[in-house]
């Protein structure tokens, strides 16, 4: 594994650099295809004036606030479900329907009940968190070792301090995985609810950028995207090691 | 019957025409009396599937009796109470948990655990060889050391009775044995109340001081082990010994 990575940059440098020596060469206009040099430019002027930083600022705070609000309810909500047969009987049609339904088709709506704005935007990324943390904490909490359970009853542990105290944590893997699945998501839905309904953030920047025909500054926001949804994904991979430290320790 | 239990005192512990059945399906346990003298260690032996891990389920108040009744010291078991540890077949240690923390887990289940908590829990370790693996985690233990701190876990709370579920089944003779010889000692010292489920012979005579004999859910046969204590392992190689398990297996041969 340890060998991997320089190959792994020497990779992504040489496609970066087949890519601006392709575009010098066949004279692409930068309208269609501009050269990663132009694209740094562009990116470099819109850090250092300040044009960006407003822009980003819209769209991690939007995504952070639907991760938490959704996530959160989804984590909650996954717990219930977990805990009774009789509420998932009743509630998972409903649950699975809010999912088929195409959210991006909910957009017009949301601008509809709640206006321009962060509001509908974070609406929208939390209905997108929501799904992967509800599943994967309801299955978790249904999924606990049989014989555990009895120790945990032997023990005279309370309902809550089973759930707790056990299945939410021998099933903390799993959560955490729904929520690395939640996040990598959360800048999708983010974004593309920008498109539709924002005039702040970088979806809107974005659609702002073509409607100016400046591809190279639609180029630097996609990798500010792209870069801010590597980090939020190393961030929480290096909280879930975090968390399950313990568990992965090996003789 | 063993001399340390007087004939007037009520028994530590009594199973009165107990029978339970599991849903839809017929009797796993008929009519079962059992009566367990204080501080005594009680074996229930019989091949797989009589019915004897479901008496120890019983007597523990995990399962509840469709007729008869549980008493421990004359107070009707509805459910299980501090007074009891179990150990069960296998170690179910939380690997999350260290071994210490996996030991104090009954009482930090239930709030903060005082100095005399973990003094006492050190204690147990130290009874049972784990002192050095305290801050281990359950995937780094043998099964033997597993084992060790599932019982450790079971006396944290120092109760007068105990449950224990074939604990050894999955161990290798040689790591068998030395935990019996521990367990002896550290039963003794305590003066814990065991009732016991094993399908072991030798297991059952050299740990206990009475044997009941389970076949297809009812209690076929009883059998005091009159051996003296200390009992060391060249116990096992005497014809005193020999004798109790022959007598024993031939009374769960009778009933094939």
């Amino acid at each position: 594994m340890r060998r991997a990575w320089p190959t792994s940059i020497a990779l992504g440098l040489g496609f970066v650099m087949a890519w601006e020596l392709a575009v010098r060469l066949g004279q692409t206009s930068p309208l269609v295809l501009p050269a990663p040099s132009v694209i740094a430019q562009s990116l470099w002027l819109g850090l250092s004036s300040g044009y960006l930083w407003p822009h980003i600022w819209a769209t991690t705070s939007a995504v952070l606030l639907g991760l938490l609000l959704g996530g959160g309810l989804g984590f909650v909500g996954g717990m219930a479900l977990g805990e009774s047969p009789t509420l998932r009987r009743v509630l998972m049609p409903y649950v699975v329907l809010s999912q088929v339904v195409p959210k991006l088709a909910l957009a017009p709506l949301f601008i509809v009940w709640f206006g321009f704005g962060t509001l509908p935007i974070v609406v929208m990324t939390a209905l997108i968190c929501f799904f992967p943390l509800l599943v994967n904490t309801s299955t978790c909490v249904q999924q606990v070792d049989p014989q555990r359970l009895e120790l945990f009853r032997m023990l005279q542990a309370s309902r809550w301090q089973t759930l707790w105290q056990l299945k939410v944590r021998s099933g903390l893997a799993n959560v955490m995985a729904g929520v690395r699945v939640a996040v990598v998501l959360a800048w999708v839905g983010a974004v593309v609810a920008e498109f539709i309904s924002a005039s702040r953030g970088l979806g809107a920047l974005i659609i702002g950028a073509q409607g100016s025909m400046d591809t190279p500054l639609m180029f630097a926001v996609l990798s500010v995207i792209t870069v801010l949804g590597l980090g939020s994904y190393q961030l929480t991979h290096l909280l879930e090691q975090g968390v399950l430290k313990r568990k992965q320790q090996t003789p | 019957m063993d001399m340390r239990a007087s004939l007037n005192t009520p028994p530590f512990v009594e199973l009165d025409a107990v029978s339970f059945a599991y849903p839809g399906r017929a009797y796993a346990v008929r009519s079962v009396n059992l009566q367990i003298a204080q501080g005594t260690f009680h074996s229930l032996i019989g091949r797989s599937g009589c019915g004897k891990t479901t008496v120890l389920k019983l007597a523990a108040g995990l399962l509840g009796p469709q007729s008869g009744q549980v008493l421990l010291q004359g107070q009707r078991v509805k459910k299980p109470s501090y007074a009891m540890g179990f150990v069960f077949q296998a170690p179910t240690l939380l690997d999350w948990l260290d071994v210490l923390g996996n030991v104090l887990l009954p009482l930090s289940l239930h709030g903060r655990v005082s100095n005399a908590q973990s003094a006492k829990a050190l204690e147990l370790l130290a009874q049972l060889g784990l002192t050095e693996l305290q801050r281990r985690f359950p995937q780094q233990l043998s099964g033997g050391q597993q084992s060790r701190v599932a019982i450790a876990r079971a006396l944290v709370t120092s109760p007068p009775l105990l449950f224990m579920d074939e604990p050894f089944a999955a161990l290798d003779a040689i790591t068998r044995s030395e935990l019996q010889r521990d367990l002896i000692t550290l039963f003794r010292q305590q003066g814990v109340s065991v009732l016991f489920v094993t399908h072991d012979i030798g297991e059952a005579v050299y740990l206990s001081d009475q044997v009941s004999v389970m076949h297809a859910g009812e209690l076929v046969h009883q059998m005091p082990v009159d051996l003296p204590y200390p009992r060391d392992s060249a116990l096992r190689y005497t014809p005193e010994f020999n004798d109790r398990c022959a007598r024993l297996a031939q009374a769960m041969d009778r009933k094939i």
